[in-house]
């Protein structure tokens, strides 16, 4: 099971994504980070790893913009069976809009890293059903 | 019956005793390892009689949407008692990218203020007394530092003010800029390196107030590093500074006292209060034994203290008051020149004027009600903070020397060495939380449940209204002016000449902060990160 970790834009902030890229490395995914993307790129690189899971970062407040440009080029690119997960400074207000544009779950600070990594699992165990 | 045995560690490992006693401190040698305050080895302070001369400066951070938005800020804090300033830029900014640039369309004003030019920098500070306040420019990345700071000499010089006027800090630190603020792709180590050390030659000739650099350990220490981490990678990136101006012919005496400091405050109390005494005796060491200063004002280790925001919880917010509250004590009996609170909602998002108010009442109270600034250095002399003082020092000191090992700083950073440092104590932390080790209030322990949702500060759209402006700016400048200064910069960016001339010359033409970082980008080459690649963090 292939995860995509990244942060988005110009945000610095790569603590919580590499902790998050371990976490999942730890867990039995096969972890790829690619550090800081721009919509485009990020889905173009999810696309070609063939990621069952794009895990984003955001503490800049672009999330707002940022995902759900992310989450219309996946679509348009054939990727809407990649589950997208955001974390970061996201305020609650905003969590509806990231979820109406198709993002699975969001992960604001403080939320446990197991809730992360028992979608990590299921997704594992789905891989194994088909396989 | 003897009490159960606790394995007890502060943050950084050094274990802990139950108690402490004189036979703690017996290998401390007073006159050698104390000293009183405002003497060497100013273990116990830099000013004889710290706060009762003068208070700490409340320097509270404020910096978002348009120039005019952060200036209204500035103001108000003015107005409410700060005592200095400190602004932060917006991403764009900071990694060097115009307001209508394509990379900053979602970020322009979010996090800081947007900044794209000589006339921003104007509106910024219209009406604030820059020969009267100091002000801490926020920039870590050498490039943008440089420019940034070019910009504010210049918008000086337009207002009539003296540059041996300005006082103020600019972070200026290539450890931040490769190792912690890296987006989208942070400039090469050693080329990042040069460029802090051109801005701190050039400032040490011409702005006698101005701090050119701040060696960052705050950013450092919410990225990941313990106490000891933090210490020992600030100490290490000052020393490569001074060898190197050393090696451009300014002498240690004319660059170390205009070199400042920025550090952490967070959780365990008393190994941060030791974490600063042991700098000032740890830097005054390396002044006197290995660069032979001779100036008293080389010796004395000066710093400003910002109040972790990593350590707040987005549960229970308004229990962050009482951690930054801590935090900021840890800061003041440790001997910090400069202060600024971290408001309770940092975790959820930028600080509304109620909660950065809080931050700076925090501040108020401490330094007129609790009694804390009348006596220097209330802690010397405890056995426990001597003791955990030496430990910390002893254990800095290897660590730096574990860095010359290396190589030196820039190796290490080039290496990806500091990188995984940073991730490992993370990794450390986070599974220290996540199995209960390290409690945290609110997340680990003593949880509610629903909580109510908090107001969060709505950051004001900036990018259209900087964009425009931007448009009017570029028609009405000198365009052969700025292509000329332009590539004077990049002339003097091949040949090795300090960039700093050609960078306020460009800025003076009209060059935006984009269009002058775009040549020093091409000049620096690309680096990729050493994180969480193969063989990396």
């Amino acid at each position: 099971m292939k995860a995509v970790v990244a942060l988005l834009g110009l945000d610095s902030h790569w603590r919580g994504a590499v902790v998050v890229a371990r976490a999942l490395r730890d867990a039995g995914a096969e972890v790829v980070y690619l550090g800081n993307q721009f919509p485009a790129a990020l889905a173009a690189m999810a696309l070609q790893e063939d990621a069952r899971l794009l895990a984003v970062s955001s503490l800049s407040g672009s999330h707002g913009t940022l995902v759900p440009e992310l989450m219309r080029l996946l679509h348009e690119r054939g990727g809407g069976g990649i589950r997208v997960v955001v974390g970061g400074a996201i305020p609650p207000a905003d969590v509806p809009a990231l979820r109406a544009a198709g993002v699975s779950d969001v992960f604001p600070p403080g939320r446990p890293l197991d809730d992360l990594l028992g979608l990590v699992r299921g997704l594992l165990a789905e891989e194994r059903v088909r396989q | 019956m003897s009490e159960p045995e606790v394995d007890a560690a502060t943050a950084s490992g050094i274990p802990l005793k139950p108690v402490y006693g004189p036979a703690d401190a017996g290998a401390l040698d007073p006159a050698r390892d104390l000293g009183r305050p405002g003497e060497p080895p100013f273990t116990r302070g830099v000013y004889a009689t710290m706060y009762r001369g003068r208070g700490w400066t409340v320097r509270p951070l404020a910096g978002y949407g348009t120039p005019e938005d952060t200036n209204a800020r500035l103001r108000y804090l003015l107005a409410q008692g700060a005592t200095g300033l400190n602004v932060t830029f917006d991403y764009p900014t900071l990694r060097g990218y115009d307001s209508d640039a394509p990379e900053a369309r979602a970020e322009a004003g979010l996090g800081g203020v947007a900044l794209d030019g000589l006339e921003d920098v104007a509106r910024l500070f219209a009406g604030v007394p820059l020969d009267e306040v100091s002000v801490s420019l926020v920039v870590c990345n050498p490039s943008t530092a440089m420019i940034v700071l070019a910009m504010y000499v210049a918008a000086a010089r337009r207002r009539g003010v003296a540059w041996d006027r300005l006082a103020g800090t600019c972070q200026n630190d290539f450890l931040m800029e490769c190792a912690v603020t890296t987006a989208p792709a942070p400039l090469p180590p050693r080329a990042a390196f040069r460029l802090a050390c051109d801005t701190i030659a050039w400032s040490v000739e011409h702005l006698p107030r101005w701090h050119p650099i701040s060696f960052v350990g705050y950013n450092l220490e919410e990225a990941g590093a313990t106490a000891v981490q933090e210490l020992g990678l600030v100490l290490a990136h000052a020393r490569a500074v001074v060898r190197e101006l050393g090696r451009r012919g300014l002498a240690v005496d004319r660059v170390a006292p205009r070199l400042s400091f920025f550090f952490a405050a967070t959780n365990d109390f008393f190994e941060q209060v030791a974490k600063y005494r042991a700098a000032r005796r740890l830097w005054h060491r390396m002044m006197r034994e290995e660069f032979a200063s001779v100036d008293p004002r080389a010796w004395a280790l000066r710093f400003h203290v910002q109040t972790s925001g990593v350590a707040l919880t987005a549960q229970q917010p308004q229990v962050n008051i009482v951690r930054s509250a801590y935090h900021a004590l840890a800061a003041v009996l440790g001997g910090a020149q400069s202060l600024h609170v971290s408001a309770c909602d940092e975790a959820l998002g930028l600080p509304t004027e109620e909660t950065i108010r809080l931050g700076l009442r925090t501040q108020q109270v401490l330094q007129h009600e609790t009694g804390v600034a009348a006596t220097a250095d209330p802690l010397g002399g405890s056995y426990f903070v001597e003791s955990l003082t030496s430990a910390v020092e002893e254990r800095v000191r290897a660590y730096v020397a574990g860095i010359e090992a290396l190589g030196g700083i820039v190796e290490a950073t080039e290496r990806g060495w500091v990188h995984a440092e940073l991730a490992r104590s993370a990794w450390e932390h986070q599974a220290a939380v996540k199995d209960g080790r390290r409690p945290v209030v609110g997340v680990n322990c003593f949880v509610e449940g629903e909580e109510p949702p908090r107001e969060v500060f709505v950051q004001p759209p900036a990018a259209s209204r900087q964009a425009e402006r931007l448009g009017d700016w570029r028609r009405r400048r000198d365009a052969a002016a700025v292509a000329r200064a332009l590539d004077a910069l990049g002339r003097a960016l091949e040949g090795g000449a300090n960039a700093f001339p050609p960078v306020l010359a460009a800025v003076e033409a009209g060059a935006t902060l984009g269009e002058v970082h775009a040549r020093v980008r091409t000049a620096a080459g690309a680096w990729t990160l050493p994180l969480f690649g193969p063989g990396a963090a």
